[in-house]
């Protein structure tokens, strides 16, 4: 069913003179909207941000290739890494909080509260803070600053994102019907077995569209680095930005363009796997789409 | 460990009470975003359903950083500024409201058909099944993913301590980062994070509260 008839079952199919209405409705809105975007364009240009040097200047080859091209390298190098954390913490913690020993599930269900209610930006901030504090240096650690900033930048994304995942793979199980976990059993499989036999392939094929989207969140999260200067996206186009002052709001938005490339490119990705991995497994579909939908918020 | 105990929690307190009001008064702009938003979804005009695709894939793909950033520093470039916690509120409230009209729209589209179906089988006009029988039906359906919006606002709203509003998390680093060093790195830190779980707390049992009012069995 296409979207066109999710959401159009209310009207009337329209007449004649309905149609006239939505024609004419249509041209309205499309002139109110190419309006205002040209009343924007033109008040941009009166203030010079068209201007060609404006571009130019922050897309010059240098600093392309010394500071841009860097920068991305070093976004995806946090994403990459931070993804890999959050995975590996979102497995054993989510898998934790459904475990036979209470003390398992104590202590995951105590992770995944505790740092699913505390905001990402001051999780990275404080390890940087306590870092300054005892005033390591890379004489005393024999690790270079930049290296410290990306671990706590990517101790953060992973922590936090970890307990998201796990909570999102914990739903999976929840939704996955009883009757499997009960089958594995009854042919005489152990806990462990149903769990890495049976749940855990059904759980991760239903619940990878909604981890993917939760990645694509991480991959926008890198630019909390900036929080911390690392020299990732946003924190060098601050940068940037600031050597040709007239071009600040320009490289800004250049960096906003690259996220966008970016993050819009994974979900496409994750569209693509949604339709791959759907069916075959026990899951009620409502049920899985209504765990993406929450999880889209974190 | 907790030096100057009085100074530090009252800072801290004056914080969260911030974190509260920017938190609340974003989710109300968001939610009216949201309602527009989806009008123009579910409009019967392309051009409004365009725009409103187009607001929400760009409000979804860049970071909500880059957009605050880009708000209070970069826009007096072209002439456009205001204070940040007017930034700070817009911002907050133009990335959350992708989301809810996100929201709002899948709320709609999982009322199943058949319920349309028989309100205007009955007769009833499109106001009329759209009032009393959709709309009903939807809002308990997104009373859930609208208060895990509210509670990801609450940790989003950090971010505006980067544009320089003093919430919690920008008391917490004044605070730390004290000229006379008169608090306790540690003390700040437990300070600050019982603060944010405190809030998530509350605001968990308000959503619990609201999701259990309109529950319904079917």
């Amino acid at each position: 069913m296409s979207r066109q008839g999710e959401t159009t079952v209310l009207f009337d199919a329209l007449g004649p003179k309905g149609r006239r209405n939505a024609n004419i409705a249509s041209v309205i809105s499309a002139l109110v909207i190419v309006g205002l975007l040209a009343l924007a364009a033109v008040g941009l240009a009166g203030q010079n941000f068209f201007e060609a040097s404006r571009w130019i200047n922050p897309l010059d080859a240098l600093v392309v290739e010394n500071t841009w091209v860097p920068s991305i390298i070093a976004t995806l190098q946090a994403f990459a890494l931070g993804s890999v954390l959050a995975l590996f913490l979102g497995v054993i913690f989510g898998f934790g909080r459904i475990s036979q020993f209470g003390l398992t599930r104590w202590v995951s269900t105590g992770y995944v509260q505790f740092f699913r209610s505390l905001p990402l930006v001051l999780l990275i901030w404080i390890s940087f803070t306590i870092d300054g504090h005892f005033g390591f240096t890379t004489g005393t650690l024999g690790w270079s600053g930049e290296a410290r900033r990306l671990t706590f930048l990517v101790v953060g994304l992973g922590v936090y994102n970890g307990a998201v995942l796990a909570e999102i793979l914990r739903a999976g199980v929840a939704a996955l019907p009883s009757g499997q976990a009960m089958a594995g059993h009854a042919i005489g499989l152990r806990h462990g077995q149903v769990q890495r036999l049976v749940v855990l392939p059904q759980v991760l094929r239903n619940m990878l569209p909604a981890v993917l989207a939760q990645l694509v969140i991480l991959l926008k999260d890198t630019s909390l680095g900036y929080v911390i200067t690392y020299p990732e996206l946003l924190h060098s186009a601050d940068i940037i930005g600031s050597d040709y002052g007239n071009s600040y709001l320009q490289a800004l938005i250049i960096a906003a363009a690259i996220y966008f490339v970016l993050a819009y490119a994974l979900s496409k990705l994750v569209v693509l796997a949604e339709r791959r991995l759907r069916k075959k497994t026990a899951a009620p579909l409502a049920r899985v789409k209504q765990i993406e939908a929450s999880a889209v918020a974190d | 460990m907790f030096d100057n105990f009085d100074s530090m929690s009252e800072a801290l307190l004056e914080g969260m009470w911030t974190t509260v009001w920017v938190t609340l008064a974003s989710f109300v702009i968001a939610l009216a975003i949201g309602m527009v938003l989806l009008v123009m979804h579910v409009s019967p005009a392309p051009p409004a359903r365009w725009a409103a695709n187009a607001y929400t894939q760009l409000f979804r793909n860049v970071p909500l950083l880059a957009i605050l950033i880009i708000m209070f520093f970069g826009l007096p470039a072209i002439g456009i500024r205001a204070d940040n916690w007017v930034w700070a509120l817009v911002g907050l409230g133009m990335y959350t409201g992708a989301l809810v009209g996100e929201t709002l729209r899948s709320g709609i589209n999982s009322i199943p058909l058949g319920q349309a179906e028989a309100a205007r089988s009955l007769g009833l006009t499109f106001g009329q099944s759209l009032g009393s029988v959709i709309l009903p039906q939807s809002i308990r359906v997104v009373i859930p993913p609208l208060g895990s919006l509210l509670i990801a606002l609450v940790k989003n709203s950090a971010l505006v301590s980067a544009i320089g509003v003093a919430e919690l998390t920008a008391r917490s680093r004044r605070l730390i980062e004290d000229t006379e060093s008169r608090y306790d790195l540690w003390g700040v830190i437990i300070g600050v994070t019982v603060g944010y779980l405190l809030i998530a707390l509350v605001f968990s049992y308000l959503v619990r509260i609201a999701e259990k009012r309109t529950a319904f069995v079917r």
